[in-house]
């Protein structure tokens, strides 16, 4: 027998036994009816060709394996920064049931969200009864301070109205008039859990501006900050905090989910404990301007920004030295406050480890998958290196995206033979690789699959990493979290050179 | 003893600049005085251990403290076509008992492990400064050691403290021509057989000139030492031609070769595209002045036709990029010269070239091709000069070994690294398309323009 009690063997192990190795094959010989393994290898081969790759991006109906998810995961991340905030999905609770195990596989911590889950009689007569009933009990048992609504697809399509719905549900006291309830539409049909991130904000300061009470604005000398979603983003928010607070600037974070997603074990369990207090969110009309860090996490709610006299500013993920140098600099613009010595010297020992180890980047080729912003920025990185960004691709990149994309590349010599993919999705990236590899994969987890298919190595680096522990508890943005992105493509480059050649085993390097 | 070998090593008639000398001067020998506070580079045990370490299927055993192995302990860049031996760290690890009571037996119990455990074809033993100290003769538990067990242990005696780095490569040369080179005869010993001194398969690029020397038809006995096996190198007497690289390390032993078994030798490089060729002619007119075949001459001449074509068109598409870029060669020995030529035919000018390590042959090689531009040629250059040079931009980057290279950096001034820790082969004529290639890459990285500029925010509108 491969198991005995006494040393059990776990799935690594044990299906390595000759009794499994047995029972693979002649599950495969007698019941699989597969083809024969010489058709199998020759298909596989075929999907490795040009002519595949055509067919391939010529296909129309089906998406396979798409890098994005859905509105709603964004809008209850957005949610979750707020303070005693209980993000409530008015929906199906399956789907709520994914969002919950999503963030957590990836935070490694305990996602609390409700759902009102809609069954067939509520698709059928309207979701009121479940809102109403729903915001009773979540109240009742989980005593938030705040709670944020977003919906499924479900109620979307059935057409809902959360507005109606949720004042019906206040007049009849399920919590009381005065208690903050924003919410917003987020179906998962339009857009990806960007869509959901920038309409969930908006919801939120929507609520507390307009809704609430008619709040006109009065500059002050703060500043907003909407950090956008991010799965680095309790490291990547302290980060931008701590540069805020050595340059003495007055701000507020919107949405910072940097504690409640990363909650010490000390006993005591924070079920809430997002860093954006209600107040702040009320008085944040009152800024004299707001910076976003992810321009399409954002682009609805920096409308409504405007729309109050603020001044904006939107960047793509401050990582690297130029896009951090940006923003430091629109800080000091917008503030008046000057730009330290000590942060410039974390600059200078940036840019210090690049040329220390400019020879082993040099012409690298990358392919890069991810979110709109997380593109721009790493392609932006790349480039100032002197790797080849050779194909960045988006899902859910949009036509702005993919102009900009463009011109990025166009900036450098390094990115001029870089091509970029909006709304593509990695079966077609997989055919990218195949019949134009590059040296390296950047991405999310799910670039695993094509680490194995293609044998080119992954660099984990964005929202979702379910497979490698810890990675979002160090900051990507700014000068320090650009030192580790290089460490991070370092390693990599390093490991392949070892595992590549005895010959070249080097001790030093 | 070792004080009459230095002295010999000291005065080298196979060396030009030895023999400029005047006899009084000769006899005070060429080590430079170590200026006590004054930075310095390695020491003589370090030389030895550089120049056999690449010997790769004995087992090199440090009798010393701990220092002398650990800290060297696989820090040079040789590659291997075969055993891995070479790379395994072995020391006596000399601690304080072994000081009061002498280390000699602790020595021949080590030897005798190693011989049991590995079976290797020979045992290397270095001495160190602190085994010298106490007194531990290591020739005689050598002697000793290699009666009893039949394997032979060759003592290597530069400890530490007799001189610098070269000196220890001499004297490396001095162990395997008093204890190696001669004792094995081989079966198929032939006319076209050649050794390559001064040699050490750096980032594995003999591969790039085996290749070569291949399609010529000519057989590369070993190579002193790269990638080498003991008994190859045991039978490198039956070569018929030496071809020396690193002319300081090793001349020595190209002319006892030559005095005891008549094999003529000559300097050459394989670093520069003229320069291969013209080794690759020196190589062949040795062998048939020694009996091979003359059609050989012929098939050498073809070889470097299409082989020389060949890499110029193919460095053709850098010219434009590299034309008038300004390159700081700080370097030594045959580097200082030999890949001149190929960089100024890439239309770039070099600013200047150390001849630290290089003999006045180099030096005069060098010269020559800088048209006899003494300011050119420089000696050491101190670091705050280098780096002011650099501050002032007067090249665009510097060629070095690894220990200048942050005097570059930090100046903002590109830099490549053509010294033992490269990872790049520069060695025939992919070698020098690979080095005009990395060239550009270095030059071409645009984290250059980035380290020259202040941080944006500091730039006056």
């Amino acid at each position: 027998m491969p198991q005995s009690a006494a040393k059990v063997k776990d799935h690594i192990s044990l299906f390595q036994e000759p009794e499994y190795k047995e029972l693979f094959a002649s599950k495969k010989a007698q019941f699989e009816c597969r083809p024969t393994d010489e058709a199998v290898e020759a298909q596989s081969e075929y999907t490795k060709t040009w002519e595949y790759r055509e067919k391939n991006f010529a296909r129309e109906a089906a998406t396979i394996n798409p890098a994005k998810a859905c509105q709603p995961l964004g809008a209850v991340f957005a949610a979750a920064g707020f303070e005693g905030t209980l993000p409530y999905v008015h929906g199906s609770q399956g789907c709520v049931a994914y969002f919950r195990s999503h963030l957590a596989r990836h935070f490694k911590e305990a996602v609390p969200i409700v759902a009102d889950s809609m069954t067939e009689d509520a698709a059928v007569f309207g979701g009121l009864t479940n809102i109403v009933e729903g915001l009773q009990n979540a109240y009742a048992l989980y005593k938030p301070k705040m709670i944020v609504v977003s919906t499924t697809c479900m109620a979307e399509v059935i057409g809902d109205d959360l507005s109606a719905f949720i004042a019906t549900a206040k007049e009849k006291e399920s919590v009381p008039a005065d208690f903050p309830v924003p919410f917003a539409h987020t179906p998962s049909f339009v857009g990806s859990h960007t869509t959901g991130y920038d309409n969930q904000i908006k919801g939120i300061l929507q609520y507390f501006w307009e809704r609430e009470a008619q709040l006109t604005a009065k500059p002050g000398s703060k500043i907003n900050i909407i950090p956008g979603f991010d799965g680095y983003a309790v490291a990547n928010n302290r980060e931008i905090k701590r540069y805020l607070d050595t340059m003495g600037v007055e701000y507020t974070l919107i949405g910072d989910v940097s504690e409640v997603y990363d909650t010490p074990s000390d006993g005591e369990y924070r079920m809430y404990d997002g860093g954006t207090t209600i107040a702040e969110a009320r008085d944040s009309i009152n800024a004299k301007a707001t910076i976003s860090l992810q321009e399409f996490c954002s682009l609805k709610t920096m409308e409504l920004v405007a729309s109050k006299g603020q001044q904006t500013a939107a960047f793509n993920y401050p990582m690297g030295i130029g896009a951090t140098d940006a923003f430091l600099m629109k800080v000091s613009e917008l503030t008046g406050k000057a730009i330290p010595g000590s942060i410039e010297k974390e600059r200078g020992r940036l840019v210090d480890a690049i040329t220390d180890s400019q020879a082993w980047l040099h012409g690298k080729k990358f392919a890069v998958f991810g979110d709109p912003d997380f593109t721009l920025a790493m392609t932006a990185f790349l480039l100032e290196m002197g790797c080849e960004p050779t194909h960045v691709l988006a899902t859910n990149g949009g036509k702005d995206w993919e102009a900009k994309a463009k011109a990025l590349l166009a900036s450098s010599p390094f990115g001029a033979e870089g091509q970029v993919w909006a709304g593509k999705d990695l079966w077609h990236l997989r055919s990218l690789l195949f019949t134009e590899p590059t040296d390296f994969i950047i991405g999310s987890s799910y670039g695993k699959y094509l680490e194995k298919d293609t044998g080119i190595p992954l660099i984990r680096l964005t929202f979702p990493i379910f497979d490698r522990h810890h990675h979002h508890r160090f900051p990507t943005f700014g000068y320090q979290g650009a030192l580790r992105v290089l460490v991070e493509i370092l390693d990599r480059v390093f490991e392949v050179a070892d595992a590549s050649s005895d010959i070249s085993y080097d001790l030093t390097r | 003893m070792l004080k009459k070998k230095i002295q010999d090593l000291m005065t080298e008639p196979g060396c030009a600049t030895n023999q400029a000398k005047s006899a009084s001067e000769r006899k005070k020998g060429c080590g430079k005085q170590l200026v006590p506070g004054a930075a310095a580079g390695g020491c003589a045990f370090d030389g030895a251990k550089i120049a056999l370490q690449p010997i790769t299927d004995v087992v090199h055993l440090v009798h010393g403290p701990i220092a002398c192995e650990g800290n060297s302990w696989d820090t040079r860049n040789t590659g291997t076509t075969g055993p891995e031996l070479y790379r395994r760290g072995f020391t006596t690890d000399l601690s304080n008992m072994d000081i009061i009571n002498g280390g000699e037996k602790k020595l021949y119990k080590a030897i005798r492990r190693v011989i049991d455990k590995h079976h290797p074809p020979a045992v290397f033993v270095y001495q160190t400064c602190v085994s010298a100290l106490i007194g531990d003769d290591i020739v005689a538990v050598c002697r000793a050691a290699t009666e009893r067990m039949g394997t032979p242990v060759i003592p290597v005696e530069a400890p530490g403290f007799v001189g610098s780095k070269n000196l220890g490569n001499r004297l490396a040369g001095e162990a395997l021509i008093d204890f190696v080179i001669g004792t094995r005869e081989p079966t198929d010993a032939g006319p076209t057989d050649i050794n390559i001194l001064g040699e050490y398969n750096v980032a594995g690029e003999m591969d790039l000139v085996r290749d070569l020397l291949a399609r010529l038809g000519i057989r590369l006995r070993t190579a002193i030492t790269g990638d080498a096996r003991y008994n190859d190198v045991a039978a490198a007497h039956t070569a018929r031609a030496n071809m020396v690289v690193c002319s300081q390390a090793l001349v020595t032993l190209a002319r006892k070769m030559k005095e005891r078994w008549g094999i003529p030798f000559f300097e050459g490089s394989f670093y520069g595209i003229s320069d291969t060729s013209e080794a690759l002619r020196a190589i062949a007119g040795m062998l048939v002045e020694r009996g091979a075949d003359a059609v050989l001459l012929t098939r050498t001449e073809t070889l470097i036709a299409e082989e020389e074509a060949k890499t110029w068109a193919a460095m053709e598409p850098y010219k434009a990029r590299l034309a008038g870029k300004r390159v700081l060669l700080y370097t030594g020995g045959v580097k200082s010269w030999s890949v001149i030529h190929a960089l100024q035919e890439m239309g770039m000018e070099v600013v200047g070239t150390s001849v630290r390590k290089s003999t006045e042959a180099d030096k005069e090689k060098a010269l020559d091709r800088l048209g006899g531009d003494e300011d050119k040629l420089v000696d050491a250059i101190a670091p705050k000069d280098m780096y002011q040079m650099f501050k002032d931009g007067r090249a665009d980057i510097m060629l070095s070994g690894g220990r200048s290279q942050f005097v570059a950096l930090k100046a903002k001034t590109p830099w490549l690294d053509i010294n033992q820790e490269r990872h790049h082969q520069y060695a025939g004529y992919d070698g020098m398309l690979e080095l005009v290639r990395q060239i550009d890459l270095a030059l071409s990285n645009p984290i250059w323009s980035q380290i020259r500029k202040p941080a944006p925010w500091e730039i006056e509108e």
